[in-house]
């Protein structure tokens, strides 16, 4: 974090001193983009938000917070090979807002046409999507399809990426390789606690473009290095060696629920078409996990859209369900109040944070200006019994299992 | 059935010394959308925006896509440093200015504003699927 932040320091200083040069380079270029959106609900007994990263989301109260933001972006060409970019941007997000919030902060080396090599901060890219989900008038929807990438909480990481491009038939293939370290400060729902995660990562993606299409396939491995805090407690109970006397599966049950040392496997495949008038769009993801307060989950969506103009008309569909969210374990001997109360919560743990959720959209997007577009969506999301993990559900009482979300927004780059 | 004259307005011009005569519309495609660098001789390829309203004529006609379009794509590639968009000049005679004097320049002028200090490399026809 330390490191990331003496290199931007260093890096605008080195921009203002430099600033004046006549020569072609360096070449600054400073680049932003934004959206301003407003969203509600049909009840308040569950918040909607973008991402798993957000607090406190919107309900039928509306709310600005979940879809605007603002970027810059600062590019330094430097020569012909080297390059430097930073961008920035403010945002709801979790945590500190200065670091948490710096999206890219890298040197990029090209020491041949088809290859680049990057090192510094750089956007996590796992899905589609996930590298520019900030940059609206990038994409077609409100906001990337909810199912997938609402709870994706990571979006970037420090470290470095290699991409090659190959000229395949009438196409270009990219192969890329990443690996890193993701710091991310993720909220608590229905407390005020923030959780610091620390990940290794290590992936990579194939991507394929041709005329029309645009094909992708990826992987990435997480290594989950901090405890998350909340769960200290119940762990130490159930390593308490009392507890284990009463409840002998205890200690082995604290090794299923801690965080610390497991791993992620992210695999995907997306699928684009567009041809001016139609598009079409489709991603399906596999997240493997050996956590149990973090259970394997599959995703996917499909999009449809047609272009009128300066009108876009599109349609999305969305499904995200945890896989074997029930975890089964042996009772204690005896009934002692303690574990008892330790049990609940482990109950809780395991069987509250799943996603089982579905959703159709139909929604507008409207080209006003070369650099301004207004969309509007209305979302219809299905939610089965404990499936409102990328919700905020209050901490008692029912939520309910249909809700309909209502968007506006404007989209700019500038 | 009288078809439409296909009618080119926008012309590609390059450095009047480039050792090529002529680009196909998918080598300038390609080009200009940052998928590739250089040209096809191997040289360094620098492409000229303009910031004037041939702009958006230019990639209707090259690519078939409304300059919205283009301008997605753009924000997609530059937000995510791979790449920046060309640079843009304000109009035809800055171009031809940057093109007489840059060999490696290639930038894109009204057609009758084509004299003999530069190299016509492609005439933009309107795009057809």
């Amino acid at each position: 974090m330390k490191t990331i932040r003496s290199l931007t320091t260093m890096l605008l200083f080195w921009v203002a001193i430099t600033a004046f040069a006549k020569d072609s380079y360096p070449d600054f270029t400073v680049t932003g983009f934004g959206t301003l959106g407003a969203s509600g609900t049909d009840t308040s007994q569950l918040s909607f938000r973008g991402t798993t990263k957000e607090t406190p989301g919107v309900t039928d109260s509306w709310g600005f917070d979940s879809d605007s933001r603002l970027g810059l972006q600062l590019d330094a060409a430097i020569n012909s090979s080297w390059h430097a970019t930073v961008q920035w941007v403010a945002r709801n997000t979790t945590g500190d807002f200065l670091e948490q919030n710096l999206e890219w902060a890298f040197l990029r080396w090209r020491p041949a046409d088809n290859l680049d090599i990057r090192a510094g901060r750089l956007g996590f890219d796992t899905f589609m999507l996930s590298e520019y989900r900030n940059v609206g008038y990038a994409y077609l929807w409100m906001r990337p399809p909810h199912e997938f990438y609402g709870g994706l909480p990571i979006y970037h990481f420090d470290g470095a990426d290699i991409a090659k491009k190959f000229t395949v038939g009438e196409g270009i293939m990219t192969i890329k390789a990443f690996g890193g370290h993701s710091f991310i400060q993720i909220p608590i729902p229905n407390s005020s606690v923030i959780a610091d995660r620390s990940l290794s990562i290590a992936g990579g993606k194939l991507a394929y473009e041709v005329g029309n299409w645009n094909v992708r396939m990826s992987y990435s491995y997480l290594l989950n290095n901090l405890e998350l805090a909340p769960l200290q407690p119940v762990l130490d109970g159930l390593n308490n060696a009392a507890v284990n006397t009463v409840w002998p599966s205890a200690q082995s049950l604290s090794q299923q629920i801690s965080t610390k040392n497991k791993a992620f496997h992210y695999s995907s495949i997306g699928l684009a078409y567009d041809d001016g008038v139609w598009l079409t769009q489709l991603e399906a993801s596999y997240i493997d996990t050996d956590l149990i307060t973090y259970p394997s989950v599959a995703n996917g969506y499909f999009s449809l859209g047609r272009r009128f103009g300066k009108l876009t008309l599109y349609s999305l569909f969305g499904i995200s369900e945890t896989l074997n969210n029930r975890v089964k374990f042996s009772n204690p001997l005896a009934p002692v109040p303690a574990v008892a109360a330790l049990q609940n919560s482990i109950g809780r743990l395991s069987n509250l944070i799943g996603v089982d959720e579905k959703s159709i959209s139909l929604g507008l997007r409207w080209d006003i200006h070369e650099h301004i577009a207004l969309k509007t969506q209305w979302s219809h999301y299905w939610l089965g019994d404990n499936g409102t993990a990328l919700w905020l559900a209050p901490a008692s009482g029912p939520t309910p299992d249909m809700v309909n979300v209502w968007s506006v927004g404007m989209d700019f780059v500038f | 059935m009288a078809m439409p004259v296909a009618q080119a307005d926008v012309a590609v011009i390059a450095h009047i010394k480039s050792n090529f005569s002529s680009l196909t519309a998918k080598q300038v495609q390609d080009i200009f959308m940052g998928r590739t660098r250089i040209f096809p001789n191997g040289k360094f390829a620098l492409p000229i925006d303009q910031s004037s309203p041939l702009r958006a004529e230019f990639y209707e006609e090259l690519t078939g896509r409304p300059v919205e379009q283009i301008n997605a794509y753009w924000a997609r590639i530059m937000f995510t440093g791979q790449a920046s968009p060309p640079q843009r000049l304000p109009d035809d005679e800055a171009v031809l200015q940057t093109v007489r004097e840059n060999e490696g320049a290639i930038g894109y002028i009204d057609k009758t504003r084509v004299d003999g200090t530069i190299r016509v490399l492609l005439l933009v026809q309107p795009w057809k699927p």
